[in-house]
């Protein structure tokens, strides 16, 4: 055997010889105790954002209000039309349907497939999504058939004086 | 040197209730009890700590 394999290579390129002593990297009880420790305090530290965002909740951060916005005259949508407005943002298309004298139903209209606008079908009674035709219950938002798998997101509406407000939007429910 | 596995018992203990404490936690976020959740996290938080506490105690323990 040659002399090659007992030389020491210079420091930088030492990859083979940097065993100080037997058993050194050999995961022994007390390693093990430090990794069982260690992995304790991943998960103390990984509850923390839950924590966070559980009192985030509790404490009604979440719930955001926006300014009341009027979207129409009550006595210009007849029973079973519909009104395009924007809420919250000016970008948020959003749909108003009256259902009946004194039922409204709102949603933000952007289709939850890929965001194309839901419009309502009247003599359907459905609200439908052109692109791939999606179709959502009119009722509570849920998508009924076509590509969307998640409801619309409500719009909280309130009349007042005449008037129909759009109050928040509802939080998403997965 | 006879040693004692005491320690390790109980540290395995500590992690497989930080684990079921941790699954917990994030199921009540879902089902929005949020205090559970506030709840079990301190639980989890508090586990950290015990368990330094008993690789301290155990760690030179002789059987």
């Amino acid at each position: 055997m040659s002399d090659k394999n007992k030389k020491i290579p210079f420091n930088e390129d030492n990859y083979t010889h940097n065993i100080e002593r037997n058993n050194e990297r050999r995961l022994d009880r007390r390693g093990f105790m430090k990794t069982l420790v260690g992995a304790a305090g991943v998960f103390a530290v990984s509850s923390l954002p839950w924590g966070a965002v559980a009192a985030k909740e509790l404490m009604g951060l979440a719930e955001k209000e926006y300014p009341h916005k009027k979207i129409t005259d009550v006595s210009r949508l007849p029973v079973g039309d519909a009104v395009e407005f924007k809420f919250p943002g000016e970008h948020d298309d959003a749909i108003l349907i009256r259902l009946s004298e004194n039922k409204y139903a709102a949603y933000q209209n952007a289709c939850t497939h890929l965001r194309c606008p839901v419009f309502w079908v009247k003599d359907q009674g459905e609200m439908i999504c052109p692109c791939h035709h999606g179709k959502f219950d009119v009722e509570t938002g849920a998508p009924t058939a076509g590509p969307p798998r998640r409801p619309l997101p409500e719009i909280q509406v309130k009349v007042e004086n005449g008037a129909i407000y759009a109050v928040r939007v509802k939080r998403y429910e997965a | 040197m006879k040693r004692s596995y005491i320690g390790v018992i109980i540290l395995a203990a500590i992690l497989m209730m930080n684990l079921v404490f941790t699954q917990y936690m994030v199921h009540q976020y879902y089902y929005e009890n949020y205090v559970n959740v506030l709840i079990f996290g301190g639980l989890n938080i508090v586990l950290f700590p015990l368990a330094v506490f008993a690789y301290k105690k155990t760690i030179n323990m002789r059987a």
